[in-house]
C-alpha cells in the first residue's frame, strides 16, 4: 500500500496522534504509539476470532468496547486503550481466565514466558475472588511432540485455526461447549504424521500445549535466544537457539514473512541433539608415523604449511560440505586455488518429497537436507554421491595429491579413504573415518558456535550467530584456512566473521553489494538466481 | 374453537387460526385467502414491497426489535451473487412458545412470509431453520411445504410469474445460541454455532458467506397480511413506535397461561388480570420478567403502570425482548428462579469469549452456593462486578442475559439474598 | 398412535376448552407419517425421528435412508452444511453418535473426523452415548419451573427407577434435564424420543411410564 494522503488515516490513541495506512486495526495502530493491547487469540500468521476479548479498548462515541484485534482504525477516532473502562473489562476478563486456571506455574513448561502471567502481573485483580472448586480436566497426549493440559488452556483456539488454516490437516478441534469446552483431537487419533504440529506449542499463550521433548527440561528464564538459522534443509527459516549449560535446550521459529513466517517444522526443531554430541574434536592432531599427536595451532598449522605447498603439485581434491557456512567454504576456495585449484565437490542427503506448508506454500520441508548447498553452488562446487548422502567419492578416494575434507566426516568411507594420497586434512566437528585416515585433523566450531551465513534455496543470504562456546581448541574454519592462506600468501589474516564474508563478495559475483549490515536479521538475495541442480 | 384460551380483547391477525387443524392444508389455506398476498408482491415489485413493510412499521419479533424493511433495504439491489433469506425458527428464549404455534397451525402463512421477503430481498433460496427439538413441527412444516410445491406456490416460476424460490426446511441439532442469527448461520453451515463477529454484517457476507437476511418467525408471518393491506392498516395497532399486534406468551403463574395477539402497547396488568384471567389461586404478583428470560425482572410496582411496546417497557427498566411474560406470584423463590435462568446460560453458552464462557459458570457456582446456603454479602458485590463485566464486552449478547436477571434480582430483592445468607450464617454452614 | 390412557397427548392446550382429538391435531390427514426416503426434498431434513428401536451398527445409509441423504445433499450449496442433518439421521438409524458414527459421517461428506466431532459435542440433540429405548427430556426452565418441573422430573426418576442421566436396568429410560422446549404455556413440557407430552403433572407420571413400557414391550 502506498502512503498516499488518501491512504492514509489518522487517530488518536491514549492522547497520541498516529497515522496509519487505511485498513490497519486498532491493535497495529496502538504498537506504533507503543501500547501492546494484551491479546490471546489474535495472531498475526492466523484468522482473527476476536474470542478472547482480552484486546477491548474504548473508542469515543462507539456504544460497546471494540476488540482492537478486529477494528479498523477510523479517521479521527479517539481511541484509549487504558481509560477505567478498559482497564476494567480487561481486568475482569483476566479474573474470569483465573477462575480455572490452575495456579500450577511452579511446574509448568511456559512459566516465565507466559502471557497469563504477565497480563494479570500487569493488569489483573491483587487476588482472585472465586472460592469455587476448579474444573478439572487433566492431561492428554495429543500425539507427535505435543502435549495438552486441560485445565491451563484458556480456549484461545490458535491452536486449532493454526492445523485447519496453515497445516490444513483439521486434526483439532474444540469439542463440548461453553465452559466445557477442550480442545481435543479425534479421540486416540492424534497428531502423529502431521509435520508442522509443533508449533501450536509456539502459539500457545499459555502452559496447555508443551513440547513433549522440552518438557521439565529447563526454566524458561534459564534460557538464552540466540537468533540462528535452521540447518536441517534448505528452506533456511529463521530460529532461536534456546540454550544453557553451553547445550541447545530447544529451537523456536523466529518471524520472518519472506521465509518461514513464524513457523517451522517438526523434523527440523526436533533435530538438534547433534548439536550437543560430546564426542567432539578438540585439539588440532597430527599424524607422525604411526602415532597421532595433539598439538597447539600454531605447531599444527607451522607443520602443515611445511608438507601443504609440495604435496600440493600433484595437484589439490576437496569434499565440502552443505552444513558449512559460506564464509567457511569461501575461505576454502581460496586456499584451494592458491594451491593451483582443484575440484571441490560435496555431498547432500535428498529427501523423496518436499513437504509444503500447504497455508504458506512458500515454506517446505525441502528436498535437500542441508543449509547450504546453494552456497556450495554458488561457490563454483559441484554436488556428488547419493541421495542418501553417501557415494560418489571414487575420484577423490584414489587422488595422489592433497586431499582436503571440510566438515564431511565421511561416515561410509573406511580407513583406507585417500589412502594413496600426498597429504590428507581433515577440518571437522566430529571424529569419524575422515578423522581417523587424516594426516591433519584440525577442528573446527559447528554453525551454533560461530557467526556466520547460509544461503537457502531461493538464494537468500541469511546471518546466524554463536549461541556456545566452542569445545577445546575448535575454531571456524574460516579463521584456520585463512590463516592458511594468510601465510602462504604472506597477506593479512582475516579476524572477523564479517572480513571473510567480504573476502567472499569482492571475490564472487553472485554475492556482489552484500554486506552483515544489509543482511541484517532478515536476510538479502543473492543477484544470480542459477537454479539448484536438480531442481 | 378454542385455541387453548382466548380473549375478546385479542386482535387475531396472525393466530386467526390457531386450533383449527384444517389451516394446515394448502386447499384450506387458498380458500380462505392465501397466497394472494404473494401474488400481489410479485405485482408490485421488490421495492414497493420493501416500501410497505417500512411503512408499516414492522419491526423484529424476535427480540431486538429491528425494523423488518429497513433490514431488507440493507441487501444489495442489483444481486452480483446468490442471496438468502433465513427464517429463524429457533425458537428456545425461555419463556417463550409462540413460534412453534404458528408454525404448527399456519404453516403456510410462514411459507408465504419467507416466499415474499425472498422475492423483496432477491434470494432465490430460503432456509427455515427450525429447531430441533421441533419434530411434530417440522413435519407439519415440511408437509406444508411439499403440498405448495406441489401446487407451484414455491419452486419454479411461481404461479406463472417467473419467479423462483426454493426453501429448505433445516433442522437444528440442539443449542440455544442457534437463535443468535450469526450463529445460526454457521450452524446453517454445518459448523458449530457460534456467533460471528461484526461487522461484516449479514447483508454483505451471511450465510455461505453470501448476503443474507435473518427474520423471526412472527415477523415473516405479518407480512403476507402487511402486503394485502397495506402498511397503514397494520399501524391501526399499537403505537407510533411500535405498531402492529404482538404474540404475547404468557407463562408462570396466571389462571390462562398461553399465547395472546394483543395490539403492542398493551397494558401489563390488564394482560394479568383481564386476558389471562388473573393469579393463580389469587396469589399476589411478584415480579414479571417480561421479555423472556434475557431481560431484567419488574417487580411488582414496576408492572403496574408498564405498556407493552419496545419503548413502555424500557420505560419501567426492562426490555419487551420476543413478549416472554413469565409471571411469578409472591411465594416464588427469587433466588432459585434466577440460578436456574443462569444455569440455562452457563449451559448454552458457546464458549467462544472469555467473560461469557467462564463468567457464567462462575455466576452459576456462587448462585448454588448462595442457594445452600453458603453465600456472603461479598458475593453479591462479586456478581454486579461479573455482570458489569460481561455486559457489552461479547461477541454476541449472551453474556449481557446472563448478568440481566441477576443484576435486577439483587437490586430489587436484595432482601431475599440476604435472607438466604442470614441462614446459613445462622446455622454455620458458611 | 395408540390410545393414550391420560391427557396430555402432545399438543398445546389440552385445558378443556379445547376440542380436538389427536387424529385431528397430527392424524394422517393433516401430517401423516412421513415417509423414510424424506418425500420432497425441501423437507427431507425435517427429521430426525427419535425411534424406540436402534441398531448401532446400521449402515450409514442404505435404501431409503440412502434417497433422504442424497435428498439433503441436493438442498445446499456444500456438503458441510448438510452435516447437521446428517449427524440426525445417522442418530435416527444407530441410537446415538459414537466416535465411528462421526469418522462415518466425516467420510461421506469429506470433513476431518475431528471436525465432525467438534460440531456432534456442540450440540445436546446428539447423543454421544446410548439412551434407553425412550429418552425422557424434562423441561426444568424457568417457566415449567415455577409451575412445579422439579416434582415432575422428581416423578419421572422415581417411577422409572434410573439415575438423572442413567439408562434404567431394563434398557427402556433414559431421563434428562432438558432447556426450555418452547412450550411454557402448557407446564410442565415433557419431550420423550420425538414427542412433546405437555401440561405434565406428577400424578400424570406413573401413567405415563406404564404406557412406555407397554409401548416398548408391544414393539411400538
Amino acid at each position: 500500500m502506498s502512503d498516499t494522503p488518501s491512504n492514509t488515516i489518522t487517530l488518536t490513541i491514549d492522547g497520541r496522534e498516529v497515522s496509519v495506512p487505511k485498513g490497519t486495526t486498532l491493535l497495529k495502530a496502538a504498537k506504533q504509539v507503543g501500547k501492546d493491547v494484551p491479546h490471546y487469540c489474535y495472531h498475526d500468521g492466523l484468522s482473527s476470532p476476536a474470542q478472547c476479548r482480552l484486546c477491548l479498548v474504548e473508542v469515543e462515541g462507539a456504544p460497546k468496547p471494540m476488540p482492537a484485534c478486529v477494528t479498523q482504525a477510523m479517521d479521527g477516532q479517539v481511541v484509549s486503550t487504558e481509560s477505567e473502562a478498559a482497564l476494567d473489562m480487561r481486568e475482569g476478563v483476566l479474573e474470569f481466565y483465573l477462575v480455572n486456571h490452575p495456579l500450577d506455574c511452579p511446574i509448568c513448561d511456559m512459566s516465565g514466558e507466559c502471557n497469563l502471567q504477565d497480563y494479570v502481573h500487569a493488569e489483573g485483580r491483587d487476588h482472585g475472588r472465586s472460592r469455587e472448586p476448579k474444573r478439572i480436566f487433566g492431561r492428554d497426549d495429543f500425539g507427535g511432540d505435543v502435549l495438552y493440559y486441560g485445565d491451563r488452556c484458556v480456549m484461545c483456539t490458535r491452536c486449532v485455526r493454526f492445523m485447519r488454516e496453515v497445516e490444513q490437516d483439521g486434526r483439532l478441534t474444540v469439542v463440548e461447549r461453553g465452559n466445557r469446552s477442550v480442545i481435543d483431537t479425534f479421540f486416540d487419533r492424534g497428531l502423529e504424521g502431521t509435520q508442522f504440529s509443533g508449533n501450536v506449542v509456539d502459539l500457545c499463550p499459555v502452559g496447555a500445549l508443551v513440547s513433549k521433548d522440552f518438557l521439565y527440561k529447563a526454566r524458561a528464564w534459564d534460557l538464552d535466544h540466540t537468533p540462528s538459522i535452521c540447518p536441517s534443509c534448505s528452506q533456511g527459516c529463521n530460529i532461536e537457539l534456546h540454550t544453557r549449560d553451553n547445550l541447545v535446550q530447544r529451537l523456536k521459529p523466529r518471524e520472518n514473512l519472506e521465509v518461514n513466517a513464524f513457523w517451522m517444522c517438526d523434523h527440523g526443531r526436533l533435530n538438534y541433539e547433534w548439536i550437543n554430541h560430546g564426542d567432539r574434536l578438540e585439539a588440532p592432531l597430527v599424524r607422525e608415523g604411526d602415532t597421532v599427536r595433539a598439538m597447539g595451532w600454531k605447531e599444527a598449522l607451522t607443520a602443515l604449511l611445511q608438507r601443504l605447498g609440495d604435496a600440493a603439485e600433484k595437484g589439490v581434491k576437496v569434499v565440502a560440505s552443505p552444513l558449512a557456512p559460506n564464509e567457511d567454504l569461501a575461505a576454502l576456495k581460496a586456499l584451494v586455488e592458491d594451491l593451483g585449484g582443484g575440484e571441490i565437490v560435496f555431498r547432500m542427503p535428498r529427501a523423496e518429497d518436499e513437504i509444503v506448508l500447504k497455508g504458506f506454500p512458500t515454506m517446505a520441508r525441502r528436498r535437500d537436507l542441508a543449509p547450504n548447498g546453494r552456497g556450495a553452488e554458488l561457490l563454483g562446487m559441484r554436488r556428488v554421491g547419493e541421495d542418501d548422502g553417501t557415494g560418489g567419492l571414487e575420484g577423490v578416494s584414489g587422488h595422489d595429491g592433497v586431499v582436503i575434507v571440510l566438515g564431511d566426516a565421511l561416515a561410509d568411507q573406511g580407513p583406507d579413504f585417500a589412502a594413496g594420497s600426498a597429504l590428507l586434512v581433515y577440518l571437522g566437528t566430529h571424529s569419524g573415518p575422515a578423522a581417523a585416515a587424516a594426516d591433519f585433523v584440525l577442528p573446527v566450531t559447528t554453525f551454533a558456535e560461530q557467526e556466520g551465513t547460509f544461503t537457502n534455496h531461493e538464494g537468500r543470504v541469511q546471518r546466524f550467530w554463536p549461541a556456545l562456546s566452542a569445545p577445546g581448541a575448535a575454531r571456524p574454519a574460516w579463521l584456520v584456512l585463512g590463516a592458511l592462506f594468510a601465510e602462504r600468501t604472506q597477506s593479512d589474516s582475516i579476524r572477523k566473521a564479517d572480513d571473510a564474508f567480504a573476502r567472499l563478495v569482492a571475490t564472487h559475483g553472485a554475492f556482489a553489494g552484500l554486506t552483515y549490515d544489509d543482511i541484517g536479521t532478515r536476510g538479502a538475495l543473492v543477484s544470480d538466481t542459477v537454479p539448484l541442480s536438480g531442481d | 374453537m378454542a385455541y387453548p384460551y382466548v380473549s375478546d380483547r385479542e386482535v387475531r391477525v396472525l393466530s386467526k387460526y390457531f386450533g383449527d387443524p384444517m389451516q394446515r392444508r394448502v386447499d384450506t389455506y387458498v380458500e380462505r385467502g392465501g397466497y394472494q398476498a404473494l401474488k400481489k408482491a410479485f405485482e408490485m415489485g421488490q421495492d414497493a414491497v420493501i416500501d410497505e413493510v417500512k411503512a408499516s412499521g414492522l419491526r423484529g419479533r424476535g427480540g431486538a426489535g429491528f425494523p423488518a424493511g429497513l433490514k431488507w433495504s440493507f441487501m444489495p439491489k442489483q444481486p452480483t451473487k446468490p442471496h438468502y433469506l433465513l427464517c429463524n425458527a429457533d425458537e428456545s428464549e425461555p419463556g417463550t412458545f409462540k413460534d412453534r404455534e404458528l408454525l404448527r397451525w399456519d404453516p403456510h402463512q410462514v411459507i408465504e412470509g419467507v416466499l415474499i421477503a425472498s422475492y423483496a430481498i432477491r434470494a432465490k433460496q430460503a432456509y427455515i431453520y427450525c429447531r430441533g427439538e421441533f419434530f411434530e413441527t417440522t413435519q407439519i412444516l415440511a408437509k406444508a411445504l411439499e403440498d405448495a410445491y406441489e401446487k407451484g406456490y414455491v419452486g419454479k416460476d411461481i404461479m406463472g410469474s417467473g419467479n423462483d424460490i426454493d426453501i429448505t426446511v433445516h433442522v437444528g441439532g440442539g443449542a440455544y445460541i442457534c437463535g443468535e442469527e450469526t450463529g445460526l448461520m454457521n450452524s446453517l453451515e454445518g459448523r458449530r454455532g457460534q456467533p460471528r463477529v461484526k461487522p461484516p454484517f449479514p447483508a454483505a457476507v451471511g450465510a455461505f458467506g453470501m448476503p443474507s437476511t435473518v427474520n423471526n418467525v412472527e415477523t415473516l408471518s405479518a407480512v403476507p397480511h402487511i402486503v394485502t393491506h397495506g402498511g397503514q392498516w397494520y399501524r391501526q395497532w399499537g403505537t407510533e413506535k411500535s405498531p402492529g399486534t404482538k404474540l404475547f406468551c404468557v407463562s408462570g403463574h396466571v389462571n390462562k397461561p398461553g399465547n395472546y395477539e394483543l395490539p403492542l402497547g398493551f397494558p401489563l396488568m390488564d394482560l394479568i388480570n383481564d386476558v389471562c384471567g388473573g393469579m393463580k389461586d389469587g396469589k399476589a404478583l411478584k415480579a414479571v420478567i417480561p421479555g423472556g428470560s434475557s431481560v431484567p425482572i419488574l417487580d411488582a410496582q414496576e408492572c403496574a403502570d408498564c405498556n407493552l411496546d419496545y419503548e413502555g417497557v424500557q420505560t419501567a427498566g426492562s426490555m419487551l425482548g420476543c413478549a416472554s411474560v413469565i409471571v411469578m406470584d409472591e411465594d416464588t423463590d427469587i433466588v432459585k428462579q434466577v440460578r436456574r435462568m443462569v444455569q440455562f446460560y452457563a449451559h448454552e453458552s458457546c464458549g467462544q469469549c472469555t467473560p461469557c464462557r467462564e463468567g457464567s459458570a462462575w455466576m452459576l457456582q456462587i448462585l448454588k452456593r448462595i442457594e445452600e446456603g453458603r453465600g456472603t454479602e461479598e458475593d453479591l458485590q462479586t456478581m454486579l462486578d461479573m455482570s458489569r463485566q460481561m455486559t457489552g464486552t461479547t461477541i454476541c449478547v449472551l453474556s449481557d442475559s446472563v448478568g440481566a436477571p441477576v443484576v435486577s434480582s439483587i437490586n430489587k430483592f436484595k432482601d431475599e439474598y440476604l435472607a438466604l445468607i442470614r441462614r446459613g450464617e445462622r446455622v454455620g454452614v458458611a | 398412535m395408540s390410545d393414550v390412557p391420560f391427557k396430555n397427548p402432545g399438543w398445546a392446550g389440552n385445558t378443556g376448552e379445547y376440542d380436538l382429538t389427536e387424529d385431528q391435531v397430527r392424524g394422517d390427514e393433516f401430517v401423516g407419517t412421513r415417509p423414510i426416503e424424506g418425500g420432497h426434498p425441501s423437507g427431507s431434513a425435517s427429521y430426525p425421528y427419535m425411534l424406540p428401536d436402534k441398531d448401532p451398527e446400521a449402515p450409514l445409509f442404505e435404501g431409503p435412508y440412502k434417497d433422504r441423504f442424497e435428498k439433503i445433499l441436493t438442498r445446499y450449496p456444500n456438503k458441510q452444511a448438510a452435516l447437521l442433518p446428517t449427524l440426525g439421521l445417522a442418530q435416527e438409524v444407530r441410537g446415538h453418535v459414537s466416535p465411528h458414527t462421526m469418522d462415518g459421517v466425516a467420510e461421506l461428506l469429506g470433513l476431518s473426523p475431528a471436525y465432525v466431532r467438534g460440531v456432534a459435542t456442540f450440540y445436546t440433540m446428539y447423543n454421544k452415548r446410548p439412551v434407553g429405548r425412550f429418552l425422557i427430556q424434562v423441561c426444568t426452565n424457568i417457566s415449567c419451573n415455577l409451575c412445579g418441573a422439579d416434582d415432575v422430573m422428581g416423578a419421572f426418576l422415581r417411577y422409572t427407577d434410573t439415575e438423572l442421566g442413567e439408562t434404567s436396568e431394563d434398557g427402556y429410560f433414559t431421563v434428562v434435564e432438558a432447556e426450555c422446549l418452547a412450550a411454557c404455556g402448557f407446564p410442565t413440557c415433557v419431550q420423550i424420543n420425538s414427542r412433546y407430552y405437555e401440561n405434565v403433572t406428577p400424578a400424570d407420571v406413573p401413567k405415563i411410564v406404564e404406557h412406555l413400557k407397554a409401548e416398548g414391550a408391544g414393539g411400538d
